[in-house]
């Protein structure tokens, strides 16, 4: 009974973990960089759903909308700034200027809000029993937004007209530039869209755990970016993948080693399983060239 | 200008010389050191230290000071940085007119300015380092905020007596202070025949309590004792009560009084049991002084932090009172304070130097402390 409440505390935890990384998938995929300031999207997004909660008193969806409009307009200005200045100066420039703009948003964020932890309203505290052991109604409405939000991001991308001019970028950006696909615009709504993702975790971690503070992003951005690597970088069901594998072994190891271990063993598996499949679980085998 | 009118002014200054510029003017101050975090992380702390000071200085200096000698007391700020309160420590311990120092605020600023004060010969008068080691460690050091040998015994007593719970299970916070907080709560407890079903720990950054605490509720305990700082036990409170846990007590020391708690708690924090060393609504005429004169004087409740540091400027005028302003004298006459009533407790040294605190039972009724009427 004990390993299933494990089980359900570790796959809420794992959703959260796959939206951030299917945003470093999706950034690296149709860009081929990475970002170090999705942690501070993630936390900018935590704080509006914040705001909306505890200041405003809005419902819960409109929070949550409201987080990942933030997050939205972040990574537009991020994009903006740091990616599209730079996109010939190679892969370093972005990467050492996300750090920068990483460390900017926290402390803007510590000298905005204090670095104190804010208080976030539970929601939905009660819980239900299937077969026989209690689940609490947020961890199946965070699953279930998890879900809900994966699900829409598919039809995005397999179904509609700027879907296609993604996928055709992440295969060749130069190709899909010769048949008039418009990069710039993919690339922005790419980042937009990846932020959002993150800004919709940063809401639900905030009602999760009760928890938003300023320097939230590092370890969320931290086991994000591992459950990308751990999925294999441009795969977003490997993403997801590796999100729920991350917070799964995190809690199974809470429950039979300790909770000191959580990241210790967490960091281990991935580095084991990079070691067999350098690829990541569901990345495609690289040639050497 | 008539006879009546020279007379008037004569006797009016008089007056005014003896009652009310009688201790400024007539006669030398005493100096006292003031080592403390006025900026920096621990301002907050460290400001409420100078507000009670001040209210209690002006209430000593009212009454006429040290036999006619009114008290000074030169604050220098540290931010309770070791580096720079061992260098007030010199700078104190150097200047002639200083007769004591009361401060630093963290156990490490106060062990790191030890040794100067020690081999100075200097009283140095921490009212809230913690640390069981620090007062123990020179002649000249003094704790009166109590250390966990004490207040271990005292929430074990709470629990397996006062509540009955026999079926413990602790989750602590991973520092030193909370390895040193719970090991003492175990040992008492298990000497009172309770059984700790479970030792769980955490880290200071941890957010996400729901596996340890879904390990916990396995073992079924009766009540979960948690060494931690209210922010993290009020998210305790809330994950806990997420998962639905709610046939067990909560309890935990008095690091957890505060009204943060139940700002960010609410409702979850509920029945939850602690302790304080101070607590406004106590009815003691004490207590009742200092509450309402730093209410009137800074429009906000004083805190444990605020009340310890009165009490701690009225520990040493009163001894000053007694010994004069030798400094070796002072030592000999601190050391010797026995039940003096503070608004923290009654404080008596033990051989150690540190104190023995009195604890109020404490329970948190509709977001509430309040206390606990013990059988």
């Amino acid at each position: 009974m004990l390993i299933l409440g494990q089980l359900i505390n570790g796959l809420t935890q794992g959703s959260i973990y796959a939206l951030i990384a299917i945003g470093f998938v999706i950034i690296f995929g149709t860009m081929n960089l990475v970002t170090f300031a999705h942690g501070e999207v993630y936390m900018i997004g935590a704080f509006m759903g914040y705001f909306a909660l505890s200041v405003l008193h809005l419902p819960w969806y409109v929070a949550l909308m409201m987080g990942m409009g933030a997050a939205w307009v972040l990574g537009f200005f991020i994009e903006k700034v740091a990616f599209r200045p730079l996109r010939a100066a190679g892969h370093m420039p972005p990467l050492l200027i996300t750090i920068g703009l990483s460390i900017i948003l926290k402390d803007l964020a510590m000298l905005l809000f204090g670095a104190e932890n804010r208080p976030v309203p539970s929601i939905y505290g009660e819980t239900i029993e299937i077969a026989g052991f209690q689940v609490s109604l947020l961890q199946l409405l965070i699953l279930g937004i998890a879900g809900l939000l994966i699900i829409v991001l598919r039809i995005l991308i397999q179904g509609t007209k700027i879907g296609r001019a993604m996928r055709a970028t992440a295969q060749d950006h130069e190709a899909a530039y010769a048949m008039g696909v418009n990069v710039n615009r993919v690339f922005s709504v790419s980042f937009c869209l990846a932020s959002c993702l993150g800004g919709a975790a940063g809401v639900m971690v905030g009602i999760y755990y009760n928890a938003v503070y300023p320097v939230m992003g590092d370890t969320a951005g931290l086991k994000g970016f591992a459950a990308c690597i751990f999925g294999g970088l441009t795969s977003i069901p490997g993403a997801i993948l590796g999100g729920l594998i991350i917070g799964v072994v995190e809690n199974l190891t809470v429950q039979f080693i300790a909770s000191g271990y959580r990241d210790i063993v967490a960091f281990l598996v991935l580095v084991i399983v990079l070691v067999f499949r350098p690829q990541g679980i569901l990345g495609k085998k690289i040639r050497a060239v | 200008m008539g006879k009546e009118k020279i007379a008037g002014i004569v006797v009016l200054s008089f007056l005014f010389l003896l009652f009310g510029g009688a201790p400024v003017c007539s006669k030398e101050p005493i100096h006292i050191g003031v080592s403390g975090p006025l900026t920096g992380t621990y301002a907050e702390y460290g400001q409420n230290w100078k507000k009670a000071m001040d209210l209690g200085l002006e209430w000593i200096n009212a009454a006429g000071g040290v036999k006619g000698r009114p008290i000074e007391l030169i604050y220098t700020d540290t931010k309770s940085d070791p580096k720079e309160s061992a260098a007030v420590a010199h700078k104190y311990t150097t200047d002639k007119r200083i007769v004591s120092t009361i401060g630093d605020f963290t156990s490490t600023a106060c062990m790191a300015a030890q040794p100067i004060y020690d081999r100075a010969g200097m009283v140095q008068l921490s009212p809230t380092a913690s640390h069981p080691k620090f007062a123990p460690g020179s002649i000249w050091s003094f704790g009166i905020i109590g250390t966990q040998a004490g207040e271990g015994p005292f929430m074990a007593r709470y629990a397996v007596k006062q509540l009955g719970k026999k079926r413990i299970a602790v989750l602590y916070i991973n520092n030193d202070w909370g390895i040193v907080t719970k090991d003492f709560f175990i040992k008492a407890a298990k000497e009172m025949g309770a059984e700790i079903l479970a030792v769980e720990a955490f880290f200071e950054a941890d957010k996400d309590f729901t596996g340890v605490l879904t390990k916990l509720r396995g073992v079924k305990p009766e009540l979960l004792y948690i060494p931690a700082m209210y922010n993290e036990m009020s998210l305790i409170a809330k994950q806990k009560e997420k998962l639905g846990w709610m046939d067990v007590l909560v309890m935990g020391p008095g690091s957890l009084y505060s009204p943060k708690l139940l700002e960010i708690g609410g409702a979850s924090v509920n029945g939850l049991y602690t302790s304080a060393v101070f607590f406004p609504k106590d009815p003691r005429p004490e207590v009742q002084k200092f509450v309402k004169g730093f209410e009137d004087k800074y429009k906000a409740s004083p805190n444990m932090f605020a009340a310890i540091a009165y009490d701690g400027i009225n520990i040493m005028t009163e001894v000053l009172r007694k010994a004069g302003t030798d400094r070796k004298a002072i030592r000999d006459e601190l050391a010797k304070t026995k039940d003096f009533p503070g608004v923290t407790g009654k404080i008596t040294f033990t051989e150690q130097r540190d104190v023995l605190k009195d604890y109020r039972h404490l329970v948190i009724k509709n977001q509430e402390f309040t206390l606990f009427e013990t059988k």
